[in-house]
C-alpha cells in the first residue's frame, strides 16, 4: 500500500533550473588536489635531502619517500571517508568507497615497502645483516616498535578487507575490524617525527604535517559524529510505521520535525542509525523511496545481510539518527527534456522517488525496471499509479537474459525502445556490475557522458 | 590486475627517477637542492669551514675554499722538531657539531682525530662508528683535506672536512 505518503499533483513542465544546487567538488579536481599533495611530500623529501650515493643511500631514501607518501596516504584515505559534503555531493558515496578501497591497497603496499626498504638501506649503510638491523631498529630507535605494530595492523585490515575474506565474514565483523586502522594511524604517528629524517630537524615540516592530520581528524569528528547528533536533536526522528512490501523487502516510514531543513531531494539517501540493540552500531545507507513530504520520510530495504533483515523487526517509536542527505542522483543533474530511468533490482528505490517528482510532461518520462524474478518486483502498484497519473511510461522486465532471449539493457534494445535515446537524460541505479554494464551500453548508444547519471549500491 | 601492474611500475619508475636526479646533482658538482646544513655562522671563526654550499663529493671544494682564504697567521716559523696539537673550529651539522684535532710534527701531520661528533641517538652512533675512523685514517694518509666523503655519512663528512681544513689553516699547512 502507498501508506501515508500519497502522491500529490505531479509537476509537469520542465524548465531548466535557474541555478543548479551546489553539485559539490568535481572528481577530477579532487584527484588533482590529492596528486598535488603527493608531489608536495616528494618536494619535502627533495628539499631535505643532500646528494646521495651508494646503494645504501638509494634504499634508505626510497624508504623515506614511500614512508612520506604512506603517511600522506592514510590522511587522504580517512578524508575520503569523513563524509565531507563537497565530496559526498560531487563524487558520491559509491565512488568514494571505491577510491578508498583502491587507495587503501596502494597505501598498505607503500607501508610495507617503506619498512623493508628502510631496514635494508640501514643495513647496507651500516654494513650489518638485515635481520640484526631489523632488531636494532625495533629495539633502539624510538617509536619504531609501535610503528611496526601499526604496519602489521594495516596489513591485517587490508587482508581482511579483500573480497575473498569479506565474503566469508559477517558485515558487522568486517566493519569493526576496519576501525583498527584508526589505531594503526595513532600508533605510527610519533615515529614519523622521532625517526623521520625529513621531520627530525625541520620544524615547519612538522607543523604542517601535524596541521594536516589535525584538520582531517577535526573534519571526521565534525561530520561523522557531531553533525548527526545535532541533526538528531533538531529533528527527533522516530519510526512511524514498518510496511512489508514483498518477500524480503520492507519499507520504514520515519517521522520528525522541521524535516524540510534537511533539504533532502528525491533520489538521495541518508545513512540511518536505529536505536535498537541490534542496529545501533552502524549507520547504513538507504535511499528515500518516495519524495520527502513535510514531516515524513520513507526508506525501503531489501533483506541483504543481517542489518536489512533487522529493519523488519523495528517497532514504531524507535529513535532514528540520520546523516545526510547524500547522493548525486537528483533532479539537479538534469540537462534535457526527456528522461529515462533504469532501475536494476533494489535500485528501484531512489528512482521510484524520482519517478514521482521529476518535472516532466506526459510522454517525456520513462522508467525501465529490470528485476530478476517477478517476486523481486516492488512498488508495482505505486509505479503503475504514478505512470498513469503522469502519462509516464513504465517498462517492467523480469527474468534472466537467457530466458528472455535478449538483453533489455543492451544498446540495441534501449535504442529500439527509444530511438532518440541520445537526447535523453538517463538515471541509472542498481548493483555495481549492472550500472557499469548499462553505462557502457548507453555510451555505445551514443548518449553523451554528461547525460548519464548513475549510482551503484554495494558499498 | 592491469591497474596493479601500472601502479607498481609507476611507483618504481618514479622512485628511480627521483633518486637518480639526487645522485646526478652530486657528481655534477652543482648542488641542486641541498639541505641548509651548515649555518657556519655561530661556531666558525675562520671562513674556511663554510661548506654550506653543500659541497658535493669530496674533491676539492672544501679544500679549495679553505685554501683560498687561508689566513694563517699562527706561527709557521716553528723551530724544528716541535710537536703541536691544533684543534679546528667546530663545524655544525644538522645532527650536531664535528670537531677535528690534528697533531703536527715538524710540519707534517702525524695524527688526526675527531674529538667531537654527533652521538645523540642510535643512528648517529651507528653511522659514526664506522665513518669517523675512516675519515681519520684517510686524512692521515692524505695529509690534507682532500679526502673522500664517507657514503651514508654525508653530514658528518662535510662537518669533518670543514673542521679539518680549519685545523690545517690554523697550523699553517
Amino acid at each position: 500500500m502507498t501508506a501515508t505518503l500519497s502522491v500529490g499533483p505531479p509537476p509537469t513542465a520542465f524548465r531548466r533550473p535557474p541555478a543548479a544546487p551546489s553539485t559539490g567538488a568535481h572528481p577530477n579536481a579532487v584527484l588533482g588536489a590529492i596528486a598535488v599533495g603527493a608531489l608536495a611530500c616528494v618536494a619535502l623529501w627533495w628539499h631535505d635531502t643532500a646528494p646521495i650515493s651508494g646503494f645504501g643511500d638509494w634504499l634508505t631514501n626510497a624508504g623515506r619517500i614511500t614512508g612520506l607518501l604512506a603517511g600522506y596516504g592514510v590522511v587522504v584515505l580517512v578524508a575520503l571517508m569523513a563524509r565531507l559534503p563537497p565530496l559526498e555531493r560531487g563524487i558520491g558515496a559509491d565512488r568514494l568507497a571505491r577510491w578508498h578501497a583502491h587507495g587503501g591497497r596502494y597505501t598498505v603496499s607503500l607501508v610495507v615497502a617503506h619498512g623493508l626498504l628502510i631496514t635494508w638501506g640501514y643495513a647496507v649503510t651500516a654494513h650489518t645483516g638485515i635481520v640484526s638491523q631489523a632488531g636494532t631498529l625495533l629495539t633502539s630507535y624510538p617509536d619504531v616498535l609501535m610503528a611496526t605494530v601499526a604496519g602489521l595492523l594495516l596489513v591485517g585490515v587490508g587482508a581482511v578487507s579483500a573480497q575473498a575474506a569479506r565474503r566469508r565474514m559477517r558485515y558487522e565483523t568486517w566493519y569493526y575490524l576496519h576501525f583498527y586502522t584508526y589505531l594503526a594511524v595513532a600508533l605510527a604517528f610519533s615515529h614519523q617525527f622521532a625517526t623521520g629524517a625529513d621531520f627530525m630537524t625541520d620544524r615547519p615540516a612538522r607543523l604542517a604535517w601535524s596541521a594536516m592530520y589535525a584538520a582531517v581528524a577535526a573534519a571526521l569528528l565534525w561530520y561523522r559524529c557531531l553533525v548527526p547528533v545535532r541533526q538528531a536533536l533538531r529533528h527527533r526522528l522516530r519510526v512511524v510505521a514498518v510496511v512489508p512490501e514483498g518477500p524480503g523487502v520492507v519499507s520504514v516510514v520515519i517521522g520528525g520535525r522541521h524535516l524540510h531543513e534537511l533539504r533532502a531531494e528525491a533520489g538521495q539517501f541518508f545513512r540511518w542509525r536505529f536505536a535498537t540493540r541490534e542496529l545501533w552500531w552502524a549507520a547504513n545507507p538507504y535511499s528515500l523511496s518516495a519524495a520527502p513530504r513535510g514531516d515524513l520520510l520513507r526508506i525501503t530495504a531489501k533483506g541483504f545481510g543481517q542489518h536489512s533483515a533487522a529493519l523488519a523487526r523495528l517497532r514504531p517509536g524507535t529513535r532514528v539518527f540520520a546523516e545526510g542527505p547524500y547522493g548525486a542522483l537528483t533532479a539537479g543533474r538534469r540537462t534535457r527534456r526527456k528522461v529515462l530511468l533504469i532501475a536494476g533490482g533494489i535500485g528501484i528505490t531512489p528512482l521510484r522517488a524520482l519517478f514521482e517528482t521529476l518535472p516532466a510532461a506526459p510522454g517525456e518520462l520513462t522508467l525501465l525496471y529490470r528485476a530478476g524474478r517477478d517476486t523481486d518486483v516492488v512498488f508495482s502498484d505505486e509505479l503503475a499509479a504514478i505512470a498513469e497519473q503522469r502519462g509516464a511510461r513504465l517498462h517492467l522486465v523480469t527474468g534472466h537474459r537467457s530466458r528472455l532471449g535478449y538483453d533489455p539493457v543492451s544498446a540495441p534494445a534501449l535504442v529500439a525502445n527509444l530511438p532518440d535515446l541520445p537526447h535523453y537524460d538517463v538515471y541509472v541505479c542498481g548493483p555495481e556490475p549492472m550500472t557499469r554494464a548499462v553505462t557502457s551500453a548507453l555510451r555505445a548508444a551514443r548518449v553523451p557522458r554528461r547525460q548519464i547519471h548513475s549510482e551503484s549500491f554495494e558499498f | 590486475m592491469r591497474r596493479v601492474a601500472l601502479a607498481l611500475f609507476g611507483t618504481v619508475t618514479g622512485l628511480v627517477m627521483l633518486l637518480s636526479f639526487k645522485t646526478h646533482s652530486s657528481t655534477a658538482g652543482v648542488p641542486v637542492a641541498t639541505a641548509p646544513v651548515v649555518p657556519g655562522t655561530g661556531t666558525t671563526g675562520s671562513s674556511s669551514s663554510d661548506t654550506s654550499t653543500g659541497a658535493a663529493a669530496s674533491t676539492g671544494s672544501a679544500a679549495s675554499t679553505g685554501s683560498a682564504r687561508a689566513p694563517s697567521s699562527s706561527a709557521s716559523a716553528t723551530p724544528a722538531s716541535t710537536t703541536k696539537t691544533v684543534t679546528g673550529d667546530a663545524v655544525d651539522t644538522r645532527f650536531g657539531p664535528v670537531q677535528v684535532q690534528i697533531t703536527v710534527t715538524n710540519g707534517t701531520i702525524t695524527a688526526v682525530n675527531a674529538i667531537d661528533y654527533p652521538q645523540n641517538d642510535p643512528r648517529d652512533q651507528q653511522i659514526n662508528s664506522y665513518a669517523i675512523p675512516q675519515l681519520n685514517s684517510e686524512a692521515l694518509a692524505a695529509k690534507n683535506a682532500t679526502i673522500d666523503m664517507v657514503s651514508g655519512a654525508t653530514y658528518t663528512s662535510e662537518g669533518y672536512l670543514g673542521s679539518l681544513q680549519s685545523a690545517l689553516d690554523k697550523a699553517g699547512l
